[in-house]
């Protein structure tokens, strides 16, 4: 059963998340009954005993793998160990992606792999900064396989969601919480059931498969799709996390509206472009500029964008149709930070409210076209 | 610390003496992106600070004095 896919799913939801309501309004703390629910979700998402059994053996490679490196961490902070943990920690996820040139490793594809396994990577690295240093298995297994956010994000921090697990609430915060979540839900499924079902239908379905102004046609079509698709996604997952207890971080802010491709990204697929912002670029410029790795100023900084960029569209998949997605948003980043560096007239564009209209309509025709890419339709 | 920290963010963005004050909106007004925050945070370490920016949102840094604030 997809998460959020018809109605058998939100009449189970909706089963299971009555008890939760009413403890909620009562004031009482929702981890335990969270933890429940989202045990009985997990069996009636993945259901086949072949997905249970792919879905058990992932919780338990990635809970060894952290508290083994929770207890090599406390020893001392080796790089190597660190470094060695992540791609074991990311390894069901590669064997899973290089399933295109061989055929026998997609027996290990499941639902929502790419999200569990940047959810079960985060812990690892605050282990290794030295932001956790003790653990629970219940509170890390519910943060890894929060069914929620399961098959499309967003992605969560584990300190963060910890310490939502752990709020007390009384019944009168919960209800503005229940609200919140109950507009985000309806939001979220009007978006995607109605906005995103009625474009594929009677937009994208109708065009034809070849020629210049289908595939232009087809541009933009799949742009609005995608996003009340994904946003609408994302907004039901936020929503259900609420009425949990989990006040996740919503994932869309009016992503349209950006005036270049560096605001682009803290709007759209927030919870994904920070993830990788905070644990890739982030550390890959810091490590350069300690270790004086290049002799520019800014080298780093595109080395990080190109880095950043080609690992999202990696993670996406291996097809060449994400691998240019990757690059093509890579090079536009680079773009965007000598516009941003060399040539002060942008930044005063950037001001100028009629100007800003024109950069926000670049922007927007720059993503749709690399949305274009990612569809695969050109290749 | 905050005259320290301007300090660097002068030297980082290349702005005139007396363009950025304590309470100048950094990221709003453009002067600070992702990689200016890592040339601040390499600054910072230099002076045996650190500022966690994984756990902290930019709203919560997008001034000379909050930043100066969490540091202190």
């Amino acid at each position: 059963m997809n998460p959020f896919g018809g109605l058998d799913y939100f009449l189970i939801l909706l089963i299971v998340l009555l008890p939760v309501v009413v403890c909620g309004l009562k004031g009482v703390r929702l981890r335990v009954c969270g933890m429940l629910v989202c045990a009985v979700m997990l069996l009636a998402i993945f259901r086949t005993p072949h997905a249970l059994l792919l879905l058990a053996a992932f919780w338990a490679w990635q809970t060894a793998l952290t508290f083994g490196y929770l207890h090599l961490r406390r020893r001392a902070k080796k790089p190597w160990v660190f470094h060695l943990a992540v791609l074991l920690s990311l390894l069901p996820l590669l064997l899973v992606k290089l399933s295109l040139w061989f055929e026998p490793l997609r027996a290990l594809s499941m639902l929502g792999l790419s999200y569990l396994s940047f959810r079960a990577v985060q812990p690892l690295i605050d282990i290794y900064d030295g932001r956790i240093t003790e653990l629970n298995v219940l509170d890390l297994s519910y943060f890894v396989l929060f069914f929620p956010s399961v098959s499309s994000g967003p992605l969560d921090r584990y300190r963060r969601f910890e310490a939502d697990l752990h709020k007390e609430r009384t019944g009168a915060e919960y209800r503005v919480l229940l609200q919140s979540g109950l507009w985000r839900l309806m939001t979220g499924a009007f978006y995607n059931f109605v906005a995103g079902n009625l474009i594929w239908k009677f937009w994208l379905s109708a065009l034809p498969e070849h020629g210049f102004w289908a595939t232009v046609s087809y541009m933009y079509g799949y742009t609005f799709f995608m996003f009340f698709n994904f946003a609408g996604y994302s907004r039901m997952a936020v929503g259900t996390a609420y009425l949990l207890g989990i006040e996740q971080p919503d994932n869309f802010d009016l992503p349209f509206l950006s005036l270049d491709m560096k605001d682009f990204w803290s709007r759209w697929h927030i919870s994904l472009s920070t993830y990788l912002r905070d644990y890739v670029y982030t550390r890959f410029c810091m490590a350069a500029l300690r270790g004086k790795w290049f002799k520019g100023r800014r080298t780093s900084s595109y080395l990080g964008y190109a880095l950043t960029m080609l690992l999202m569209g990696a993670w996406h998949g291996l097809t060449p149709g994400y691998l240019i997605y990757g690059a093509y948003h890579g090079a536009l980043m680079c773009l965007n930070d000598v516009l941003d560096t060399q040539c002060k007239g942008f930044k005063s564009l950037k001001k100028n409210p009629k100007a800003a209209w024109a950069l926000r309509l670049v922007t927007f025709h720059l993503f749709s076209f690399g949305l274009l890419l990612f569809s695969g339709r050109l290749i | 610390m905050l005259e320290e920290i301007i300090a660097a963010l002068n030297d980082i963005t290349g702005a005139d003496a007396g363009e950025i004050t304590p309470e100048t909106e950094l990221f709003e007004e453009g002067l600070l992106d992702s990689f200016g925050l890592v040339e601040l945070l390499v600054q910072l370490e230099q002076l045996g600070k650190t500022l966690d920016v994984a756990e902290l949102t930019r709203e919560e840094i997008s001034t000379p004095a909050k930043i100066a604030a969490l540091l202190a």
